[in-house]
Parts: structure tokens; C-alpha cells; sequence
């Protein structure tokens, strides 16, 4: 038997050579992909008498006749010695893991460097939601996927969310949510809600709503009178909760929320007041069906004084449901995406709620209605105030990187078993990811999606070992990560779905439609544009603080300014480029330049005697380059970092070429490198011809960098795997 | 190598049917047998002149799992790696089946147990009938649910496969219809009859071979009044739990609910029974097999398992294989002494060793042979 073996390996190895440069020409065709056999050709010469449902053994079969042979033979993958010896009748799927080498890494290593230490965590979710009905499993093409069905109604899908969340409730998941101390508890949450987040964005966001925003506010801006009260009903769902912060009117800038909050000495309540229209608090996630309390954010009037935004706990519908008196609750209506979660609209009639339901983590209401706070600044009591809840941009960034995984692993797999074009006749069709401008448009953004997601576990690890010390590190880092990566993430989708043609505009096959369920996250928890003006604003303060105290800066990774700029050499070549010492450099010096270049602009226009405020909003384009380069540097560091934790080998090198990729593509795609003269015009020309270089060397990795992503099988699509049997009639 | 008359075969035009034929030992699987159907296996794939296997066993079991007393004997004698070898064979037949071109029936009369699972449920057809009796017993021995059965029992209903999986609990035909191991019910006394229809058609078509045998098939067969299907509910409720222990408490407190409930307590009874029974290694490193399973593919599944039983031989963190082969196969005490003695003292640490790659030079990972072939059917669907 071993010889059997032994030679099927030696038939197949010769027919798929390491990945060539132009790989056209040595393509397999499809039939042999079917029926390599060790006996090749001695069955050919053997085989007088072809089986007697082969085509061409029955010259009066008619055209019909034919075709159905064809294509039950195809249903029923029975393959045919024939097969070598005629023309295609009709396509054949071929699974890319029989036409691409095997791994030369292992992609459980490379995935652990995704997942960590949460994999297990990770996978147990999976499970459950694959063992399910309620997730609604479907096959096709011999494989079962699970996605909602988007084709209910607006209330069902809501429904299904629920029932969905219950599930996993009776199940225990959510047992010792609030219990789980220290980093470890803050991983656990984050992989469970990036988990359920994998199937499905509103029943992700419906899970966060509830845990990370109610949850997290009554955590972190409560103290322990709320703790005792509401941890055990929020963790068993007896109360559902939301988190009413964004208004019609005011939805980045918090502090400008018009809601108003007066405290009643008489009966030891606080009024809450929703004053006008644009007042009416929107979108807030749960609010149209079925929360029981939310957070209300609301300026709080003491004794005639603005005290600010402050947070207090309301109840807004019974334990039957019906919406409680003095509130008016609307839907937010249909949407884009997210049609799985109730948004809703919020109207406060002079509510009254107990004094003791204020969040009073910085400051209190005494019983008399005296106004008590530790932090005398409002600045920096707002700040203290919503510093927790950067969890949010955490989830959101991992998810976004969880999505755009998927996006890739779909796109990348099909474009591994679908042909198109011929380059000679009679030749088979050239696979979509053999073509150069293929490889261009899909492995630049796998490499990309690696490395922001190294990034994203950057800021996840940050998070939760922060300290007060760090909090600001925490915040710059959260802004400029959320906005990259969903940025990241939409822009692979779009490709993606071009990517797979026609089949993209399935919603079955996930591509298309993730776009607008996850278009949101460009805008909730801080719009992207506003995050990353937010970026070098800080950048700026940072640098102007140490230059006040005289001392080099620290902190953000920006010690690299206290040393003399990086030079770049003047003739690029392709292996500089792929040097770390290129890398870090040419990254580091866009940094400083774009940050010199933007004190430079805010000190010239301070001289002219202009406003801060206004000199922010004139200044916006170096922000946002400068945004952009912190970014790219932060994102390169942490790739370095988790390099420098493997061990040499073959799992370094294709590290080192996805890094390679990534800083090649941002030098490539990000015009502020010419645009201020880091790279010449020549050494442009040098970076773009590296990128096809880049391309064809990672090409044979596609399939198991794909697969070393992590995302089962069945939360793929359709045509990940096996499309033609998935479309074919039998399946109808 | 010289045929093993321990596997017969029968040759019907263009039918081929295997006898597993070591009655005494209940059709074991011995070291010959396997190689010698996969030698089978390997010739009929390239042979146009066979389009349909025919699988089943003489005497009253069709198979009663792999021969691991004797691997265990070899160990005993030489080295771990005997048993590598025998394992290595099995994995890589049951592997062959689960991707194989030709249709494969199975006739499942009797016991189906361990590794006679691995040798039919990876086929298209898995045919049962009145007297079968379906069971993964592996954690009561020390071993875990192996021969590819952390891919099938994962794929059956809700959490049913961890149940099955880890509580060793035994099927009949009706059970094993109505969550997906088998594919068709045949009576009994039409079993023969169904087994010379097939030769008589002598097709490799699928669709004619499901349809020849839908004629002899008993398609609703009644599940038994106490049928522990009907208690997929409970199954799932319980069985779905993160770990063991969790397991565990959760049937024991369902039990608590349903004190009243007669019905109910000899099976949640039997259950957590069964569990505090086996070994704690064996329930830990298995639970997580049919987890990892779920999401991989059937030669990654082998391949992992193929990890575990090289771990589980060489014996390093734990012995219990051979204590439970001892107390169950040898000596016969029914009395194994596991060690670690509970489940609170296998750590995840353990666990994680089973799934690693072994920490020896002269071991590798399950070479799998390359299949030219993957076609979607040929992955055992369930």
C-alpha cells in the first residue's frame, strides 16, 4: 500500500511545481486535477472499452442526453477514466487544497499569534453556535454554513438576536461576566463578544450594548450600591439594558447633549428632561424593543449650576415590556445593516428616578442636593469619566479585523478554484488569483489584515493591563486603531466583493452584504475623521509638553524623535526595502516630519493671534497625515514585536514577507511619501515594482494564511467551497 | 503479504464485498486486518473493474473495535512506537474511506464499536439493523474517542456527539438512524437479501444504490420507549457546557430538578454514573477532541488524534490507557485506578500536551496520504 501512496505523491508533485512567477503556463488542467492515478497510462492503453456512460462511447446519444450525463456525473463526482481523453464537457470545481502546496508553516502557530490564548474560548463559542438551529445552518454543496436569514422582516431578525442571546445564556456563557477579575476576565469578554460578532454584527452589537455599554457604565461610573444592585440581573438578563448617550443633535461631541437633569431636594429625585427635538436620544441600541433601563447621559443642573454631563440609571419599560410613564420610546426604523438590532429613540418627560441612581464614580448629589466631586476641573472629570469605556473601540477594532478576515478568506478561496480567460487556446482557463492584478488587489490587504490585527492585539493587551499612567496611551492608541481598522476593513470588503464578480452580490455569500452590516463602525464610538484629527492633537501636546520641560519625549512610541533623523538611502533597491532598518526608518521619519511640519503650521498660526479651536479646524490635512503616519509607525512596531517572538524558521520568513508587504503597500498607496519627498520619484518606481514581487512571492502562501486565519468552514460562504455544486439543480 | 484469511472477500462482477472474519475476538481489528484492507482499499480504488464495496462482518459482530489489547501487549514487549504503527495504519484506512471515490456499504448486524465505527461511518452508506448496537466506549478504557470519530460524532446533532463521546453510550439501529450514523434501517431477515440486490444491480451509482436500498429499508423505525434521543434536549442543555466539570454539575442539578420524575432518574443516573466512571484524562482530552473537531476537516481530525494516541502511549502524563486495557481487557477487575484520580487535578496544562506535537526526535505527525480526490460526498456526510 505504501506504494500506492508514494506514487500518487510523485504524480502529483510534478504537475504543481512551487509557485512560479508567471505560473500560467505550467497550470494543471482541470481534468488531471480529477483523476491523476497512478497507472496512468496503463489504464489508457488498457481501456479499450470506456464505461458505457462515457460520452463518447454512445455516438447516437443526442446533445441533451449528453448533457445530463455530464452533469450527473459531475453531481455525483464519479470520475471517469475518460475524463484524460476528451475535451471539457463543463467545468469542474476543484478544491484549492489540491491544487496548492501544503503548508510550509504551521498554521496553528500562526494562528495562535492571531488568537492567543483566547482560541479556546474562541472555538467553544464557534461550537455552540454551529450545534444550533437557531443560527440557522444550511447546506450547500455538501457543507454546512450558519448566517441569519436576512430575508425576515426587520422584527424577526430582532427577534432571532434574542433568542439567540438566550440561547447562549441558558448555556452559561455569560456566567461570571462581572466576576472575572483582572486582565484575564477583560480577554475573556473580548473573545466571546468578537466570537458571536464572527456569525453576526447585530447579534454582536445587541450582546456589547447590553455587557460592555450598560454593563460597563454601571461598572466603571457606578459604584459598589449600583454593583450590588444590577451585576446579577444584567448577567441573567432579568434586566436588559442600553446606553443612551447620542442625541439627534449631538452624537461625537457628548459634552453638547442637550438632555437636562434636575435634582428635587423634597423627594430625593433627580427630574430628567428631554428639552426639545434634537434632544431625543437616537440610535440607542435596544431602546425599540426591549431594554428595561438604560444609561441616560444628560447634563445635570445643581442650584441653577451646569455641573455637566452626568450619567443616571432609568428604568424604561416594565418586566412585561410596556414602556414606562413620562417615557416615549420610537423606532429608529429600517436600516442599511444591523437590522437584528432595535434601535431606538428616547423622550424624557420629566422622569423622575431615586437619587441613588446617579453614576457617581466622580462626583455626587447629597441627599440636600449639595453637588460633590473630587475632580474640580469639568475638563478633567469628563475625561476620568468616559476613560472606561474605550472598551467599546477595542471590540469594535477586533471585530472589524474578525470581519475582514472573512471577507479575505471567502474572496481568497474562490479566486483559488475560479478560472477565467484563457491565454492560449484550448488551454484551461487562468485561475483569478494567477493573475498578477489578482494577487495585486487581494494579497496586499491579507497581509495588511495580518498586521493590523497584531496591532488590534496590541491595543487589547494595553487595555487591559492599563493603569492610570496609561490611560492616555490607552485613548490615542483606541482612536487611531479603531479608525484604521474599520477603515481597513471596509475598503477590503468592497475589494472583495468586486473580487468575486457576480457571486458577490449574493447575500449568501457574505462579502457584499458585510459591507453594510458593518459600514456603522466608520461612525459609532467616534467618528473616524474626528478620531484621527483627535490623534495629532495629542501628538502635538505630547511634543510641546517635553519641549517646555526641556526633556526628551516619551511615551507613544515617539522616543525615536530624541534622535537624529533617519537617512534614507537615495537608490532604493529591493532588498533594502525589505530591511527592518529601511522600514522602521522610512516610517519613523514621515512621523516626524509630519509632526514638525504641524507644530510648525499651529505655532505659525498662534503667532497670527488665531483661536485654538480654530487653528484645529484649518489645519486638518497635516492631522490627518500625521494620524495616519503615528498609525502605520505603531502598526509596524507591534508587527516587529510579535516577529521577534517567533523562533527562525519558515513561520518567520512568511512573517517577514507579510511585513515586507504591509510597509511596501502603505509607501505605495499613502501619497504623503511623495507628496513631502521621503521617497523620490525613482525610488516610487522601485517600491511599486517591489509590491508585484511581494505578490508573487506570497501567492503560494495564500491558501495557508487564508486557512490560518481561523474562521471555521461554516462561517464562510458558498463560494468558498464547492460553488458549482451549491448552484447546480439537484440543489434547487 | 501474504493474505489474512481475518479478511475474506467476495468477488460479485463488479461488487467487491469485505468480510471482517476473526469471530472469536468479535472481528477486532488486528494489525493484519488493516493492512490488509488497506492493501484492499488502495487496489480497488485504481481498479475499473470494482464500482462498489460491500462491508461486514462474519458471525454476530460486524466489529468490535481495534485489537488494543494486543497493542497494548506490544507495548508492553517493545515500545510505544508498535502501537504508533498500528494506530498510523487505521488512521490513514479511516481516512482513506472518508475520502473514497467508490461507494462503500456498510452492513452494520451487531457490535459496532471504537474502531469498527472508524472502518463504517466514514463510508457513504451505513446500513442498521435490529440487533445493532453502536458505541465510542473509549474514555472507560483510557483511550478517547479516536478512528476519526472526533470529526463524525461532531457533526451529529446539537451536542449529542459529546454525549455519545464522552459517556460511551451505547446505540441501537433506530438511535443511530435518527441522528445521522446511519443512513438506513433494514430488518434483520432482509439484510441477505438487500446484500444480493446490490450484486445483482452491480452499480457504483449512487443514486441506484440509495434507491435499491430504500426498497429493503424500514425508513421510520420506532425509537424505544426509553430512548435516550428523546432526551436531546437535556443532552444539549448539559453537554454543551465549557468543560467536564461543568457537564457534570449541570446533569447533577438536573437530576436535583427532576427528583420526582422516575423516568428520568435512571438514565440522568446512568449518565453521570458513566462519567465519574471513566478515566478524568481520557474525559478531558476528549471533550476537547469532538470541540477542535467541529471546526476541521476529517484528515485534520486524524491527524490531531493521531497526536493524542501517541501522547496517550508513550504514557508520560498519564497512564490510564494501560490501566483501564488492564482492568477491563486483561485482568478483568472492572476496577481501573486512574491516575490523576479526578478531574480537578488534570490541568489545562495536561490537557494541551495531548494536542501537541510529541517531544521526540524519531516521532512525526500522521502522514496522510495525497488524495487526488476530495470530492464533497466522499467527506462522510452526516
Amino acid at each position: 500500500m505504501g506504494r500506492v501512496v508514494d506514487v500518487t505523491l510523485i504524480i502529483l508533485l510534478p504537475i504543481f511545481p512551487p509557485y512560479p512567477a508567471t505560473p500560467i503556463t505550467q497550470l494543471p488542467t482541470i481534468r488531471l486535477l480529477h483523476t491523476v492515478k497512478l497507472n496512468l497510462h496503463n489504464r489508457l492503453l488498457m481501456d479499450s472499452s470506456p464505461p458505457s456512460s462515457s460520452p463518447s462511447s454512445s455516438t447516437s446519444m443526442d446533445r441533451v442526453n449528453f448533457r445530463t450525463q455530464v452533469l450527473s456525473r459531475h453531481l455525483h463526482h464519479h470520475p471517469q477514466t475518460t475524463d484524460l481523453l476528451l475535451p471539457a464537457p463543463c467545468l469542474n470545481y476543484s478544491p484549492p487544497e489540491l491544487s496548492n502546496p501544503p503548508p510550509n508553516f504551521d498554521t496553528k502557530s500562526l494562528r495562535k499569534l492571531l488568537d492567543g490564548t483566547s482560541v479556546e474560548e474562541i472555538d467553544y463559542i464557534f461550537n455552540l453556535m454551529i450545534q444550533s438551529t437557531l443560527f440557522c445552518p444550511r447546506e450547500r454543496g455538501g457543507k454546512v454554513f450558519i448566517a441569519p436569514d436576512f430575508n425576515q422582516s426587520m422584527e424577526q431578525q430582532r427577534e432571532m438576536t434574542v433568542k439567540r442571546i438566550e440561547y447562549l445564556r441558558d448555556r452559561g456563557v455569560f456566567e461570571g461576566w462581572f466576576d472575572k477579575k483582572g486582565p484575564e476576565g477583560d480577554l475573556w469578554r473580548f473573545a466571546l463578544a468578537e466570537s458571536v460578532s464572527v456569525y453576526d454584527h447585530s447579534l454582536g452589537i445587541k450582546l456589547g450594548v447590553h455587557f460592555f455599554l450598560w454593563g460597563g457604565a454601571i461598572r466603571f461610573m457606578g459604584t459598589k450600591r449600583h454593583h450590588d444592585k444590577w451585576y446579577k440581573p444584567t448577567e441573567t438578563y432579568e434586566v436588559k439594558g442600553c446606553f443612551a448617550m447620542t442625541e439627534l443633535g449631538h452624537g461625537s461631541n457628548v459634552r453638547g447633549i442637550e438632555t437636562i437633569t434636575r435634582y428635587d431636594a423634597s423627594t430625593g429625585e433627580f427630574i430628567i428632561n428631554t428639552p426639545c427635538e434634537s434632544a431625543q436620544k437616537y440610535w440607542i441600541g435596544g431602546a425599540g424593543n426591549h431594554a428595561t433601563h438604560t444609561v441616560v447621559f444628560s447634563q445635570l443642573e445643581i442650584n441653577g449650576v451646569n455641573e455637566g454631563v452626568h450619567a443616571f440609571i432609568a428604568q424604561i419599560r416594565d418586566e412585561n415590556g410596556n414602556i414606562c410613564p413620562n417615557v416615549r420610546i420610537a423606532d429608529c426604523g429600517h436600516k442599511i445593516g444591523l437590522n437584528g438590532v432595535d434601535n431606538g429613540r428616547i423622550w424624557f418627560d420629566n422622569l423622575r428616578i431615586p437619587r441613588e441612581n446617579l453614576l457617581n464614580s466622580v462626583a455626587d448629589v447629597s441627599p440636600d442636593g449639595q453637588y460633590l466631586t473630587e475632580i474640580k476641573d469639568p475638563d478633567q472629570r469628563f475625561a476620568a469619566f468616559l476613560a472606561p469605556l474605550t472598551s467599546g473601540r477595542v471590540t469594535i477594532a477586533a471585530s472589524s479585523m474578525n470581519t475582514t478576515k472573512i471577507g479575505l478568506a471567502i474572496a481568497i478561496r474562490y479566486s483559488l478554484s475560479r478560472r477565467a480567460f484563457s491565454i492560449k487556446p484550448n488551454e484551461p482557463e487562468v485561475l483569478l488569483l494567477d493573475y498578477p492584478s489578482h494577487q495585486r488587489r487581494l494579497l496586499p490587504l491579507l497581509a495588511k489584515t495580518y498586521a493590523l490585527s497584531f496591532a488590534s492585539n496590541y491595543l487589547k493587551m494595553i487595555y487591559v493591563n492599563r493603569t492610570p499612567q496609561t490611560i492616555k496611551t490607552v485613548h490615542v492608541v483606541s482612536s487611531a486603531l479603531k479608525a484604521v481598522l474599520t477603515w481597513h476593513c471596509m475598503r477590503t470588503l468592497q475589494e472583495c466583493r468586486e473580487a468575486c464578480g457576480g457571486q458577490g452580490i449574493k447575500t449568501e455569500n457574505h462579502v457584499g452584504h458585510l459591507k453594510s452590516e458593518y459600514d456603522v463602525q466608520l461612525t459609532f464610538e467616534g467618528d473616524n475623521n474626528v478620531l484621527m484629527q483627535q490623534i495629532s492633537k495629542a501628538l502635538l501636546a505630547e511634543f510641546l509638553a517635553a519641549k517646555k520641560r526641556n526633556k526628551p519625549i516619551r511615551g507613544l512610541g515617539l522616543e525615536h524623535l530624541n534622535k537624529p533623523a533617519p537617512i534614507i538611502p537615495t537608490q532604493l533597491t529591493s532588498s533594502t526595502l525589505r530591511t527592518t532598518q529601511f522600514q522602521t526608518d522610512i516610517f519613523c521619519l514621515r512621523e516626524r516630519d509630519l509632526l514638525q511640519r504641524f507644530v510648525a503650521e499651529v505655532s505659525q498660526l498662534q503667532a497670527q493671534g488665531e483661536s485654538k479651536e480654530h487653528i484645529f479646524t484649518v489645519t486638518y490635512q497635516t492631522a490627518e497625515d500625521l494620524g495616519r503616519a503615528f498609525s502605520d509607525r505603531l502598526i509596524l512596531q507591534t508587527y516587529l514585536d510579535v516577529e521577534a517572538t517567533v523562533p527562525a524558521g519558515s513561520l518567520k520568513s512568511v512573517l517577514g514577507l507579510m511585513r515586507s508587504m504591509y510597509t511596501t503597500i502603505v509607501m505605495e498607496e499613502d501619497a504623503s511619501f511623495l507628496r513631502y519627498g521621503y521617497l523620490s520619484t525613482n525610488n516610487a518606481a522601485v517600491v511599486r515594482k517591489e509590491v508585484l514581487n511581494l505578490c508573487s512571492e506570497l501567492r503560494p502562501h495564500a491558501l495557508s494564511l487564508v486557512s490560518s486565519l481561523g474562521i471555521p468552514d461554516a462561517f464562510l460562504a458558498p463560494i468558498a467551497f464547492n460553488w458549482v455544486e451549491a448552484n447546480a439543480w439537484s440543489s434547487i | 503479504m501474504a493474505p489474512t484469511n481475518q479478511v475474506l472477500i467476495k468477488e460479485s462482477s463488479n461488487v467487491r464485498t469485505i468480510i471482517l472474519n476473526r469471530t472469536k475476538q468479535l472481528n477486532a481489528l488486528s494489525l493484519e486486518m488493516i493492512s490488509r484492507l488497506l492493501e484492499v482499499f488502495h487496489a480497488y480504488e485504481e481498479d475499473p473493474n470494482v464500482k462498489l464495496i460491500i462491508m461486514k462482518g462474519e458471525g454476530r459482530a460486524f466489529c468490535a473495535g481495534g485489537d488494543v489489547a494486543a497493542v497494548v501487549n506490544d507495548i508492553n514487549k517493545g515500545s510505544w512506537k508498535l502501537g504508533a504503527n498500528f494506530f498510523s495504519k487505521e488512521f490513514t484506512l479511516n481516512y482513506l474511506m472518508a475520502t473514497y471515490t467508490k461507494p462503500q456499504v456498510s452492513l452494520l448486524k451487531g457490535i459496532v464499536m471504537g474502531g469498527g465505527a472508524g472502518v463504517s461511518i466514514h463510508g457513504r452508506f451505513r446500513v442498521v439493523t435490529d440487533n445493532t448496537v453502536f458505541a465510542m466506549p473509549e474514555t472507560a478504557l483510557g483511550l478517547f474517542p479516536d478512528v476519526g470519530a472526533s470529526y463524525y460524532l461532531s457533526r451529529l446533532p446539537g451536542f449529542f456527539g459529546e454525549y455519545v463521546g464522552l459517556t460511551g453510550a451505547r446505540l441501537d439501529g433506530a438511535e443511530m438512524l435518527a441522528c445521522g450514523l446511519a443512513t438506513h434501517f433494514v430488518p434483520l431477515e432482509k439484510l441477505s437479501l438487500l446484500e444480493d440486490a446490490l450484486c445483482k444491480a452491480n452499480s457504483g451509482d449512487p443514486k441506484i444504490i440509495n434507491s435499491i436500498i430504500n426498497e429493503f429499508s424500514n425508513t421510520n423505525p420506532k425509537l424505544k420507549e426509553k430512548s435516550q434521543y428523546f432526551r436531546l434536549k437535556t443532552i444539549d442543555r448539559c453537554f454543551s457546557r465549557r468543560t467536564v466539570e461543568q457537564i457534570i454539575s449541570a446533569l447533577v442539578s438536573y437530576k436535583k430538578e427532576k427528583e420526582a420524575d422516575k423516568n428520568m432518574d435512571d438514565w440522568i443516573s446512568w449518565t453521570i454514573q458513566s462519567l465519574k466512571k471513566a478515566s478524568p484524562t481520557s474525559l478531558k482530552i476528549s471533550l476537547r477532541s469532538i470541540r477542535e473537531g467541529r471546526l476541521q476537516g476529517v484528515g485534520q481530525c486524524l491527524i490531531r488524534e493521531y497526536r493524542m494516541v501517541c501522547s496517550v502511549m508513550q504514557g508520560e502524563y498519564s497512564k490510564d490507557f494501560f490501566e483501564g486495557c488492564r482492568a477491563l481487557l486483561l485482568d478483568k477487575d472492572k476496577n481501573p485506578k486512574w491516575n490523576p484520580s479526578k478531574l480537578e487535578f488534570v490541568s489545562k496544562d495536561m490537557v494541551d500536551r495531548y494536542f501537541a506535537a510529541l517531544d521526540d526526535k524519531d516521532w512525526e505527525d500522521l502522514k496522510l496520504p495525497a488524495r487526488s480526490n476530495l470530492p464533497v460526498y466522499a467527506i462522510s456526510k452526516l
